[in-house]
């Protein structure tokens, strides 16, 4: 018996602190709970830190159940990064919705079950990551218990969620009655040159579990809905952190499980990838709400990142950890901002943002950079991203790139129209918004992440490279 | 001390960059401390270029090689990008020289723009100025050159458009902009060709390459590159034709046009030509072109500022000359005499303009020259520093201007550019009678009894002293007898030419005889009968003179007979063919897909559950019969 | 010739017959007549008294939810329990922290008041 438990640091850390913080409020009175939040960031940030410092420390756990390589570290640091902003940047809110030590420890279990994914080395240690990170969020989805939108949101999310866990469930089970084994590595070496119909109906209900939690298109329709009612600091982390952890381990098992059956489902990854990207940005015009656009253009954002897919290779896999990096900020940025206009004013409807940039500058410019980051507009980080993204498929699928370049194009719509709206409109309301110090440095801290990837992206791209390397490393 | 500013000569941009970000974000309200940080950003950025100059000036193997260092900053198959440091002479000796000129304008600045309620922003402006010229000087790589260039026209445009109340200043502001910009967009397309055809865009890979650019292209490729890459040059240094910008960017604040005439913007396309020398050497027309270009120059520039009436506007138009000059000298393939020129230039430039801000403050911003005189007797200083200038600028030994200038014209002779010498000696002579006639009618003669002039404060007047003291004493450094200059800062070989005393006594002729015109016709004539019957006389070529040979109104006629014609027709075009159809129906029909698409999002949880099964139910039938071994499952695996 | 895979074909498409087909038979040849007890919802069950829509207490699902939970501690324990000398300290080690974490969401759903009949 010889397990090198350095290796779940990361792992260990997290579920102390998520059960810590859960004694905590059990402990101290109702009063003085708004330091959990204080608490649950710097503990992210610890294990942040130790995650960091642990990046040489690779290796396999239980017979290849659990994979710490330089890629499952990155992700999870885009979790743990992600998980910090989002604690950061939603305390006032939390306050306002009271029961903080249940919030940040149900947030903390999410992040775990993330975490557990990424490592995933075989089909149980996936589903219960995948489980741990869902059953979390439907806690979190309907936390406004006494809001109706929110209860009908979690409602709608276990059983949706339930549904695509039980596709998924048949997938895997299709996949081991045809390879006999559930460790990813095994059924890699297992799935034949020929391949048996039953693999491929696996496949396609692993398309479809998976396709649902980064709600790609035609299994995103649960995305709107569910984004729109839920808290908004759990929105942000539901567009952000459940999705980088489903594409981590799309990857981890299409890539290192599947290739032998590549040709049957590249195409089909194309393909989807085009309808995610061609109807996240079409219906995201009409919106007037700002948790909606969002949610659509996260569709649509989804799609970009399963062009990394397509090709399957080295370059792909560096292309989706990039963008899924530097989506967090974007994203943080842009729902950080929503969560506190909404604080202050109760609302989420984008005419009410008008005039933003008078009554707070740094709201207004960090919503804007977000999401031209997010539209691809150089210099900023996503214009880098979908470079990467969008590089390894010109060869071959040059239509694919095409949409995508379109599609961008027809995003810079809806986006402006925010801005617009932002930077023209005259206020109704004049009173300035006056930030906190902890939204301020959540924000500040996502505008120049963004910048600075976009600027610099070098030496993001050279971690991100040696993450992508020590992928196929087993 | 020495090798941490070499190894980190990356300090010296960012500290006034440092400057200029704390400006904009902490001190703005208040001004002195906004001052203290701008001066303080330009002279640690002056300390740290001294010590990596005094380590680059004492280690000669520098002259073989330049030290180089940075990172990758954009790297994917087939494009890498570096950004980084290169020292070697030349670029050491620009940092030392932009930081020392810009540090005395800075303090100079804290004096004339006292009061002036956009203090804080101006420091912070010129910080940025600075920052970026010493970014460009720096630069290993084109690419990263090119953020500098584009970041001083930036500046310039924020700058020269500073008094944003006058539509004088915004016209001149939008006018240098884009004037540059033509010429900028000229530089891009060479730039992008070097990348197509070498695959680099870094200095020191790139002169390796262009050694030897039969392997990549043809010598008419190479020609067209190097005619591209100079119009940049032209726009950004004032040549001829894209000059029109230079002489109005001195409706910006004083200060700025010391900084854009003498040490930051304009000697940018003297130093990308001079950096790019080993492009252009390899195509004799090219070098040709940038000769002929410089020559032209100096000599139409100076013609012009014989006539002009406004103090800064002269000085405006010497500069355009005498950066004539320095590309003459590049033309002819002498770098050490184009920057020798360059430095000595700085100097006396610098000085002038600071010395003419110092009278504008003195009479209220009143500057024709014609309505001064006699400003010795009230302010000395500025009126002997400027005499310093003058002597500096017309060639008179020992001051600083005599040595480069005398080198120029020695080079053009020693490479038998026999015309292009002529017209440089004989620009040298109207250079030394129009910068004469200035002084004469400005700082001498009778006083004007309707102005009362006061000397300026010690933060003007101290910087003027230095920079008079640097004009004189800037040029030992390269006479013909011991020119360490040209031992450090040359292209190719070392170049030493013999002193050439024909040519140095002849153009302090030529310089004397210049001043002696003025002092009759300016000073002796007290009445200036001679000078009024000869502008009568020759009143057609007087007017043109005046008139800058009508070369804004030309421009400004082929703004509205050919720019906004054609502009008329594409308007028509665009509102009914790409607006009425293309981009209408474009939008309509996404924003109709998308109010289609939006209505199958119902709510209701049985629609959703459908949709993803009837997803799933699609996939697998499409993937049936899209692969052959998968549609066995349903044809029921008839083999 | 069949190959394995065509039986599965084979077996749902029966599947997919014999339900379908029995649906739309009787859609086909049933009488159309309507009265009331057509519309109630079991046609030949118990009448349903009261009202159907009865909430619950939530503290039902907490008890069962708890039961469970410690039901499917016991099922952990038990294999432990009977290899207990040869799985050693770590193992252990291992269960103690199983079980503590299992008492840290006992104390909490006692603390919350899970426990309490209202």
């Amino acid at each position: 018996m010889n397990v090198d438990l350095s290796l779940l640091n990361p792992e260990i850390a997290i579920s102390i602190l998520g059960l810590a913080v859960l004694v905590l409020g059990l402990i101290i009175p109702k009063e003085s709970r708004h330091g959990l939040g204080w608490l649950t960031a710097l503990g992210l940030l610890g294990v942040l830190g130790l995650t960091i410092s642990g990046w040489n420390n690779q290796g396999t756990l239980y017979h290849g159940m659990f994979i710490v390589d330089q890629y499952a570290i990155f992700f999870k640091i885009t979790f743990l990064t992600a998980a910090f902003l989002v604690t950061l940047g939603s305390m006032r809110f939390v306050d306002d919705m009271g029961d903080q030590s249940e919030y940040y420890s149900m947030m903390l279990f999410a992040t775990l079950g993330m975490m557990v994914l990424a490592s995933a080395g075989d089909f149980i240690t996936l589903y219960l990551g995948l489980e741990l990170m869902t059953i979390a969020f439907i806690v979190l989805v309907c936390f406004k218990r006494l809001d109706g939108k929110s209860v009908e949101a979690g409602m709608k999310y276990v059983l949706l969620a339930g549904m695509s866990s039980a596709v998924l469930l048949y997938g895997l089970s299709l996949i081991y009655g045809v390879t006999g084994s559930v460790t990813i590595s095994e059924v890699g070496r297992a799935v034949a040159v020929t391949p048996v119909p039953a693999l491929i109906l696996g496949l396609v209900m692993l398309v479809a579990g998976l396709g649902f939690k980064i709600s790609a298109v035609p299994f995103h329709m649960w995305a709107p809905d569910i984004y729109e009612g839920a808290p908004t600091p759990v929105t942000s982390y539901l567009a952000v952190g459940s999705k980088a952890a489903s594409f981590a381990i799309l990857l981890r098992v299409f890539v290192a499980a599947l290739p032998g059956i590549w040709a049957n489902w590249t195409m089909l990854v194309a393909v989807l990838s085009a309808i995610t990207i061609i109807v996240g940005n079409l219906v995201a015009i009409p919106q007037t709400n700002i948790k909606r656009l969002l949610a659509y253009s996260s569709i649509a954002q989804a799609g970009y990142i399963l062009v990394g897919l397509v090709t399957a290779s080295e370059q792909g896999i560096k292309g989706v950890m990039f963008y899924a990096f530097l989506y967090v900020f974007a994203t943080i940025g842009a729902f950080t901002v929503a969560t506190y206009f909404y604080n202050v004013t109760g609302s989420d409807e984008i005419k009410d943002y008008a005039g933003l940039s008078q009554r707070s500058p740094l709201m207004a410019v960090v919503m804007l950079i977000c999401m031209l980051s997010m539209a691809g507009i150089p210099p900023l980080a996503g214009f880098v991203g979908k470079f990467y993204l969008f590089k390894t498929i010109v060869d071959n699928y040059l239509w694919l790139a095409f949409i995508g370049l379109i599609m961008s194009m027809v995003s810079v719509y809806y986006y402006l129209r925010v801005a617009l709206v932002m930077y023209r409109d005259e206020p109704l309301d004049n009173s300035p918004i006056n930030l906190s110090t902890p939204v301020a440095v959540t924000l500040i801290i996502a505008m120049v992440a963004t910048l600075f990837i976009g600027i610099y992206p070098g030496p993001l791209s050279q971690v991100i490279n040696m993450a992508a390397h020590s992928f196929f490393m087993h | 001390m020495v090798d941490f500013a070499m190894q980190h000569a990356w300090l010296v941009p960012l500290l006034p960059a440092l400057a200029f970000v704390v400006i904009v974000f902490l001190t703005k309200p208040w001004q002195k401390l906004s001052a203290l940080v701008a001066v303080a950003g330009i002279v640690g950025a002056f300390v740290f270029a001294a010590l990596a100059a005094y380590g680059v000036f004492t280690h000669p193997e520098f002259t073989e090689g330049s030290l180089v260092y940075g990172v990758r900053w954009l790297s994917m198959p087939g494009l890498h990008i570096n950004v980084g440091i290169m020292l070697d002479p030349t670029s050491a000796m620009m940092i030392f020289m932009v930081s020392l000129v810009s540090s005395l304008i800075f303090i100079y600045a804290t004096g004339y723009m006292k009061g002036d309620p956009g203090f804080s922003v101006f420091f912070s402006y010129v910080s940025l100025f600075a920052a970026s010229m010493l970014l460009l000087v720096l630069s290993s790589n084109l690419l990263e050159m090119f953020v500098g260039w584009e970041l001083v026209g930036l500046c310039s445009y924020l700058l020269i458009g500073f008094y944003t109340h006058k539509i004088s200043a915004r016209e001149a502001a939008k006018k240098a902009f884009v004037t540059c910009r033509i010429a900028d967009f000229g530089l891009l397309l060479g730039m992008l060709s070097l990348q197509i055809v070498f695959g680099t865009l870094d200095l020191p890979e790139l002169a390796q390459k262009i050694a030897h650019f039969h392997q990549y292209t043809s010598a008419g490729v190479l020609t067209l590159i190097a005619v591209l890459v100079f119009l940049g040059p032209i726009g950004k240094s004032g040549q001829f034709p894209l000059h029109v910008w230079l002489p109005d960017a001195m409706e910006g604040p004083t200060p700025v046009s010391a900084l854009i005439h003498a040490a930051t913007m304009v000697v940018a396309g003297v130093y990308l030509v001079g950096r790019m020398l080993f492009l252009f050497s390899e195509i004799p027309s090219a070098m040709e072109l940038v000769a002929i270009t410089g020559a032209f120059t100096a000599l139409f520039a100076a013609t012009i500022a014989i006539t002009q009436r406004e103090i800064k506007r002269i000085l405006a138009y010497s500069t355009v000359s005498q950066l004539g000059y320095m590309m003459l000298a590049l033309g002819v393939g002498s770098l050490s005499a184009s920057m020798f020129h360059m430095w000595t230039h700085a100097f006396f430039k610098a000085l002038m303009f600071m010395g003419a801000g110092s009278v504008l403050t003195a009479l209220h911003h009143k500057a024709d020259v014609w309505e001064m005189g006699g400003l010795v007797k009230k302010m000395p200083i500025t009126a002997w520093t400027f005499v310093v200038g003058g002597l500096a600028i017309a060639g008179i030994p020992p001051f600083a201007g005599f040595w480069s200038k005398d080198e120029i014209l020695a080079t053009a002779l020693n490479s038998h550019h026999y015309v292009l010498f002529a017209m440089g000696a004989f620009t040298a002579f109207l250079t030394a009678f129009y910068m004469w006639r200035l002084i004469f009618l400005a700082f001498f003669g009778e006083e004007n009894p309707a102005n009362h002039p006061v000397e300026s404060p010690w933060n003007m007047t101290v910087p003027l002293i230095i920079l008079a003291a640097l004009a004189t004493v800037g040029g030992w450094v390269g006479t013909p007898w011991d020119n360490v200059w040209s031992q450090w800062i040359f292209f190719g070989e070392v170049e030493h030419a013999a002193p050439n005393y024909g040519v140095m006594i002849g153009s302090v002729i030529l310089a004397l005889a210049g001043i002696y015109l003025a002092y009759q016709l300016y000073y002796v004539d007290r009445e200036k009968v001679k000078a009024k019957a000869l502008a009568e006389r020759y009143h057609g070529i007087y007017t043109l003179l005046f008139n800058k040979y009508y070369i804004d109104e030309i421009y400004l006629w082929f703004n509205h007979a050919i720019v906004d014609g054609s502009a008329k027709l594409f308007y028509l075009f665009d509102i009914y063919v790409v607006d009425g159809i293309i981009v209408n129906g474009l939008g309509a029909f996404t924003r109709l897909s998308g109010e289609g698409l939006r209505i199958t999002e119902t709510g209701r949880l049985q629609n959703y559950a459908l949709v993803f099964f009837l997803g799933v139910l699609i996939i697998a039938v499409a993937l049936a019969f899209s692969s052959p071994s998968a549609a066995g499952l349903l044809l029921g695996g008839v083999k | 010739m069949l190959s394995p895979w065509g039986a599965v074909f084979i077996f749902l498409a029966v599947g997919i017959v014999f339900g379908a087909g029995g649906i739309a038979t009787s859609f086909l040849v049933h009488p159309r007549r309507q009265y009331a007890s057509k519309y109630e919802p079991y046609e030949c069950g118990m009448e349903t008294i009261g009202p159907t829509w009865v909430q619950f207490k939530t503290s039902y699902f907490l008890y069962a939810l708890l039961f469970v939970i410690f039901d499917v501690e016991t099922i952990y324990l038990y294999p432990w329990a009977v290899k207990f000398q040869s799985l050693g300290l770590f193992a252990f080690i291992e269960m103690l922290v199983f079980i503590f974490i299992l008492v840290v969401g006992l104390w909490y759903a006692w603390k919350e008041g899970a426990l309490e009949w209202m």
